[in-house]
């Protein structure tokens, strides 16, 4: 169970953002809309192409920046107005591991856990187990500059489940990473989500690392909008080829493929 | 800022860390050499002999109430420079509106040449010793202050972002994340600091002081006596270097994680 208790489902509703380029005063449209549910328990994959606002959507849907309009809303709350509410409920894997290079290992996974602030016995038997379920129990007291970016990734997925949150976000946690190293701990990473039941997002350019690891897919269009919204189980082995042709259309398009939207959910 | 640090640090790594390469030993010893066939050749007055100089230095030692003096005026006045130094940088960081009304005044503060802090000093304070501190705080605290500010600016956003993704209060944001970033900035403001405040000290001490090597340094100009000169120079420049190595120590308990 989560540090919440219970697990809500994310609704975003008509979430609009919009920038006002410092220096040069443009307006830039990051998200044009975004309207849709993430279930409670749902493993979910967003793709769109370098640059159609997955990374600001993914920075407010963590509270990091308001929406311009609309919400997102994960049990009556908002990530971003109640900011505090979401400590210890959210965790999130970064592009890059992004660990402390002062702290050692240890002291990475337990850095959210201060700031929950739970006994220091309760911490570092957390973060032990989660170091060591990901391999890394013998490097403890090694620093992030002693070690693979691999090894290092691998310490910044203990470091997100150590506050046992009830939602895991990864924008662009792999992609950095060689293919093999890559493939190895994102199957850790989903293993991880399912065991522990957790809602995931993760956020990529990839297609293929999209379609291989979501439950459901949602395409982003440029700036962010649903040109596609389905569930893969729906979806055949030997229909993925067909799937895959109509999404990069659809993404060359950037227009919205009713045929690869859900019931119920209208893209703008 | 960076490119006078790097600077400071390079003039100090030459003597930091206990390493004595090859080449330092090699130049000492011909500077050594060099001095004595000019004490053979030119008047005690211009180039003492070593064992003129080797008597001021046993002279030196029979007075450590000098040394403890001038080397508790720096200590003092640095600790206490950091510590209001810091404080402005921290409130800085904090406030906008306080650092732009603030940095004016620390700039200028920096651009007035020591000499005019001394005379300053000797005009507004009647206590030597005010007079000293006085001096050794307007010179360092500045420094403290850019340098420290530079390194809570100077942490990364990748690292802001991971951390406020984490819901920090604002003193956990700043202990966990800002304050660590910021040693390694520190140390090198300290490093500066020690080289410069034990050549303003001196300074400082020449006028207005009855006590510390400064004092003594001008006694001995008014002897003519180079030995002494030489003497206290030795002096100085081997406390700055046991102060270096003490720092460097520091550092390298502090940073291990940069190794």
């Amino acid at each position: 169970m989560s540090a919440s208790g219970a697990l809500h489902d994310i609704h975003v509703r008509g979430l609009r953002k919009v920038f006002r380029q410092k220096g040069s005063g443009v307006v830039v449209v990051a998200i044009e809309r975004l309207d849709f549910t993430v279930e409670r328990g749902e493993v979910v994959a967003i793709v769109g192409k370098t640059g159609c606002g997955k990374s600001t959507f993914f920075n407010v849907l963590i509270g990091l920046e308001p929406p311009t309009d609309g919400s997102i809303e994960i049990g009556g709350r908002t990530p971003y107005g109640d900011f505090d509410h979401f400590r210890g409920r959210i965790g999130i894997i970064f592009q890059q591991d992004r660990l402390l290079p002062w702290r050692t290992l240890l002291d990475n996974v337990t850095l959210g856990l201060e700031i929950m602030g739970l006994p220091p016995a309760e911490r570092r038997a957390r973060a032990e187990h989660w170091l060591s379920r990901l391999g890394l129990d013998g490097f403890l007291r090694a620093f992030p500059g002693e070690l693979s970016g691999g090894m290092r990734q691998r310490a910044a997925l203990a470091r997100a489940f150590a506050v046992n949150p009830e939602i895991l976000l990864a924008d662009e946690a792999f992609g950095h990473l060689d293919e093999v190293t890559a493939r190895q701990i994102r199957g850790q990473f989903f293993d991880m989500v399912r065991d522990e039941k957790k809602t995931a997002i993760l956020v990529t350019h990839q297609l293929e690392e999209a379609i291989e690891t979501g439950d459901r897919l949602l395409v982003f269009g440029r700036p962010a909008t649903l040109l596609a919204d389905l569930r893969l189980e729906a979806w055949k082995p030997d229909e993925l080829a067909d799937l895959r042709a109509r999404i990069q259309a659809t993404l060359q398009d950037n227009q919205p493929d009713p045929q690869l939207i859900r019931s119920g959910e209208t893209p703008r | 800022m960076a490119e006078r640090q790097s600077e400071a640090v390079e003039a100090v790594d030459v003597v930091h860390g206990g390493r004595w390469p090859k080449e330092t030993l090699v130049s000492l010893v011909a500077f050594a050499i060099l001095w004595h066939f000019a004490s053979m050749v030119l008047p005690p007055f211009v180039a003492p002999s070593w064992a003129r100089i080797g008597k001021s230095l046993l002279d030196i030692a029979g007075r450590p109430d000098f040394i403890a003096i001038t080397v508790a005026r720096v200590g003092v006045a640095l600790i206490v420079s950091f510590a209001l130094g810091t404080a402005v940088a921290i409130a800085m960081f904090r406030w906008d509106a306080v650092e732009r009304y603030s940095m004016p005044l620390v700039k200028l503060l920096m651009a007035v040449p020591v000499l005019c802090w001394i005379l300053f000093a000797v005009l507004w304070f009647r206590l030597r010793e005010v007079r000293i501190a006085f001096i050794l705080v307007v010179v360092c605290a500045p420094i403290f202050t850019i340098d420290a500010l530079d390194g809570m600016r100077g942490v990364s956003k990748d690292l802001r972002e991971m951390v406020r993704a984490l819901r920090p209060t604002a003193s956990q944001f700043f202990v966990k994340l800002i304050l660590p970033a910021t040693i390694p900035a520190i140390l090198t403001s300290w490093k500066v600091n020690l080289s410069l405040s034990i050549r303003v000290v001196t300074m400082a001490e020449l006028v207005g002081a009855t006590s510390g090597i400064g004092y003594a340094l001008m006694q001995a100009n008014e002897t003519f006596s180079v030995a002494d000169v030489f003497a206290w120079t030795v002096v100085l420049v081997l406390i700055l270097m046991l102060a270096q190595m003490i720092v460097t120590g520091v550092e390298r308990r502090l940073l291990v994680w940069r190794e």
